[in-house]
């Protein structure tokens, strides 16, 4: 077989092969075993304690993290994980830790179960631990201390529905950090709502000063019992000022505080609330009629937006219920007013306040009332049945009935259907009724029914009002075209008007000829011909000789320019030898035929 | 000037020609007159009988139709009803007492379909709705009239307004043409028919034993798209269509 590969790539692929096998035999996962070990940092600790779990992977690195068995008396929190690596006699260890924190919730004596791992298809699992969890010494308990908790409960025993008050206050006399509350809350139990944003204040206990962070919820019962609520648990970082107490090594001074002054020093602390118990009782028996499980202290107004009105006019009736308590749930019913008014409910309005410390609301209701009857009426008045915890009975409370006067509705343009302020209405009349439906009547308009006969769409109607317009313009546009030719052109004038005055002039004479002497008569013939042929030709007729008058006809393609020349020439002739009158008639007709010869087109 | 005379000539002849009454207007006059008392005394078939002879002979009045739908309504034949109103709308299609009266019959349907709505042209030139053909030609006709007098106006005088008014009456002129093509479109491009019948069945071909695909009740509003022989190929929407015999279907 040729060899393929030249001797260096040899060399190189052999250098590869080697170097990837030393590390692979190098690599601890595969020289080492696989080992797993729990730990605990302290196997007896009180309740104000955390205890750090470390489950240390020996052997590999690349773990997924281990799965806890199940800690119900315990809070778990994950704290990272750390690795490092071994060397003894050349021996090369790797590690991994996952740190766990957990916070002991009970007391007793737990068992940390079997801590799993898996990793390389195989699954490790730790040694169980036990631990003994203690409530904090008496000794703990003292005066004087840094921080500590306090849950207060308005009331021990209240009705189911009462208004509850439960505050958490933190008393801090160092700074405090990364606080991390959890109230105890059963949904089951209790309803429970914001009662303002946390205050903070101080407060000297025992000539000691403190921070105090308060925060109040209320809290409404909402079954019958004893029930314990749980401690509140708060795990905070205390900030406690430090000394130093090396003056004499500047270095370690320096690392402690680089900024040469008082150092601090955090300390983590969780800190527990005793537990609370409460007695939630039942209502007692006698609830008045209408009583709506409302619990609490309220009050209720009425008031009319006007008390006399017209037929058709609006007035808006205001319901208004405050107090202490469960105020969102109420409702009421619209007024008792059928018959004699129409009624318009609004959306009612909701605000809620805190005052003292207790969850106050405020419910308004809006009734748009419309009469639709004349007279004397009664709004009647509005009844809320609560029970008052704090006298322990159910109370009844009561608005006052409202007179309005309806007037008989005036003739009016406009009703008032809106009052300033007040929510508009959709409509203050009454809906008009629709009881039947039918067509509309039939025409009956003669001259709807009037048919003109002419078939718009005929082509001899189509062609008239489309093409008259058309035919009219034309017609218009030569028109005006003309008469600014006549008007503009000169010679165009001349040869239009030449028959016409030649016409004129020659009748003239002719009524003359009688009395005008044979010489004077010749000399105007031949001036009204030379004339008009000047007009037609667009020249100066009375200076153009008849050999001229020839020769332009000629050129102008005219055949009868030698007729022209022996009548002009005989005109001058009859001036210097006359002829009898019955010549000068026969000259008329001949020049009369021939002016109207020249008119024609040559 | 000798062609001066000729303007009012024409003028004259415009008119007379637009003016012109027929001379048997009096006659079918009373026959509208009869009907209209027929109704009154509420003999709605001879009525209906009267109404349909004047439309035979030639009478069309959308009021005409208007009242043969009424009688047909009280006669409780939607269809025929709803049929003449379609009709009427062709003619007086901006009348309020029609669109009211048809809506009232679509109600009374058992299938309650609307009119099929305007197409984009239509929609464009939405004016065109609410216009018959005949007033549209006649609008344009008005228009074309005055724009060649406002041009030969403009010739004579040279006036700036009256060169923006040519120019105006230019776009006029040019929207009622296009407005009388879309007119033209809608008439011609899709024919709308009423079930006559009781009840019609929406064939998938032009046969009685092919299947049906749907059913149609009198007074049903659908388009004509085809017409074969003695059958129509109806659409209900871009969906439904089929074939229904001719008889049952009034257009």
């Amino acid at each position: 077989m040729k060899n393929i590969f030249p001797i260096h790539i040899k060399k190189a692929a052999l250098f590869i092969l080697f170097a990837s096998l030393t590390l692979i035999l190098a690599n601890p996962v595969f020289c080492q075993n696989v080992s797993v070990s729990a730990t605990v940092n302290k196997n007896h600790l009180s309740l104000d304690d955390i205890l750090q779990l470390s489950i240390t992977v020996k052997g590999t690195q690349n773990t997924p993290p281990p799965k806890l068995p199940s800690l119900p008396d315990f809070r778990v929190v994950s704290a990272g994980t750390s690795s490092s690596t071994q060397y003894i006699n050349t021996q090369r260890s790797v590690f991994i830790t996952h740190n766990f924190k957990l916070t002991p919730m009970n007391t007793g004596t737990f068992v940390i179960g079997p801590v799993r791992v898996r990793t390389n298809g195989k699954t490790y699992s730790t040694q169980p631990i036990s631990v003994e969890v203690q409530k904090p010494s008496s000794l703990e308990i003292t005066e004087n201390k840094t921080a500590f908790i306090e849950t207060l409960l308005s009331n021990k025993k209240p009705y189911i529905g009462e208004q509850l008050v439960y505050t958490f206050r933190l008393f801090h006399r160092v700074d405090a950090k990364n606080l991390n509350l959890q109230l105890p809350f059963d949904k089951t139990w209790f309803y429970k709502e914001k009662l303002g944003e946390p205050k903070s204040f101080l407060q000297v206990i025992n000539g000691m000063q403190y921070h105090v962070q308060e925060l109040s919820m209320a809290l409404f019962p909402l079954k019958i019992g004893r029930h314990k609520i749980p401690s509140t648990v708060i795990d905070l970082d205390l900030l406690h000022q430090t000394q130093s107490h090396s003056r004499r090594d500047p270095f370690s001074q320096f690392f402690n505080d680089p900024f040469g002054g008082r150092g601090t020093r955090s300390v983590h602390k969780i800190l527990r609330s005793k537990p609370l118990s409460v007695k939630i009782l039942p209502l007692p028996d006698g609830a008045p009629n209408g009583f709506g499980n409302l619990i609490g202290q309220f009050y209720i107004s009425a008031k009319l937006g006007k008390n006399k009105l017209e037929v058709g006019d609006t007035t808006t009736l205001t319901v208004t219920v405050s107090g202490k308590g469960n105020v969102r749930d109420i409702t009421l019913n619209e007024p008792t007013l059928t018959n004699s008014f129409k009624i318009y409910p609004d959306k009612p309005e909701f605000k809620q306040t805190v005052q003292n410390n207790q969850l106050t609301g405020k419910k308004t209701f809006k009734f748009a009332l419309v009469p639709l009857t004349e007279g004397s009426r009664i709004v009647p008045k509005f009844a809320l049945a609560y029970f008052d915890p704090t006298q322990s009975q159910y109370r009844v409370a009561e608005t006052q009935a409202i007179a309005l006067h309806v007037r008989p509705s005036a003739e009016k343009e406009e009703l008032n259907l809106v009052q300033p302020g007040k929510p508009i209405v959709p409509s203050a009349k009454p809906k008009i009724q629709i009881l039947g439906k039918d067509i509309l009547p039939l025409y009956i308009e003669l001259d709807k029914f009037q048919n003109n006969g002419i078939n718009s769409f005929s082509p001899a109607f189509l062609g008239a009002g489309f093409g008259t317009p058309v035919i009219f313009f034309i017609l218009s546009a030569l028109l005006i075209k003309r008469k600014n030719r006549l008007k503009y052109d000169a010679a165009f004038y001349r040869r239009r008007n030449a028959y016409k005055i030649s016409t004129q002039r020659l009748k003239q004479l002719s009524l003359h000829s009688k009395n005008i002497d044979p010489k004077e008569f010749g000399r105007a013939l031949s001036e009204i011909i030379r004339e008009h042929i000047g007009d037609k030709l667009n020249l100066q007729g009375k200076a153009i000789t008849a050999g001229e008058v020839e020769l332009r006809l000629k050129n102008s393609g005219n055949n009868i320019a030698k007729t022209t020349r022996q009548l002009l020439d005989r005109c001058e002739a009859l001036q210097f030898a006359p002829l009898a009158f019955d010549r000068t008639k026969e000259l008329l007709d001949e020049t009369e035929n021939l002016i109207k010869l020249l008119e024609k087109p040559a | 000037m000798r062609n001066s005379h000729s303007l009012p000539f024409v003028v004259v002849l415009f008119l007379a020609l637009c003016s012109s009454l027929p001379s048997h207007a009096s006659e079918y006059l009373k026959e509208v007159i009869l009907a209209n008392d027929l109704y009154s005394e509420k003999k709605y078939s001879e009525s209906a009988q009267a109404y349909e002879a004047l439309i035979q002979k030639g009478v069309h009045s959308g009021y005409l139709f208007y009242n043969l739908g009424n009688t047909y309504i009280r006669l409780g034949n939607k269809g025929a009803a709803i049929l003449n109103y379609i009709r009427a709308q062709k003619l007086i299609p901006r009348d309020e007492n029609l669109k009211a009266n048809l809506r009232f019959a679509i109600q009374q349907t058992q299938d309650k379909i609307e009119p099929p709505p305007p197409g984009t042209l239509a929609t464009i030139f939405f004016w065109s709705s609410n216009f018959n053909l005949s007033e549209l030609v006649n609008l344009t006709m008005v228009l074309n009239f005055i724009f060649w007098v406002n041009l030969v106006l403009w010739m004579y005088f040279g006036s700036p307004i009256l060169k923006i008014a040519r120019n105006a009456l230019v776009c006029f002129l040019l929207l009622s043409f296009i407005s009388i093509g879309v007119k033209l479109i809608k008439i011609t491009g899709s024919e709308l028919g009423v079930v006559l019948a009781k009840r019609v069945e929406v064939r998938s071909g032009r046969a009685m034993d092919a299947i049906t695909l749907f059913q149609l009740h009198e007074g049903a509003l659908i388009t004509i798209t085809r017409d074969h022989e003695s059958w129509l190929e109806v659409r209900l929407n871009n969906e439904q269509k089929g074939w229904v015999p001719k008889t049952s279907i009034g257009t």
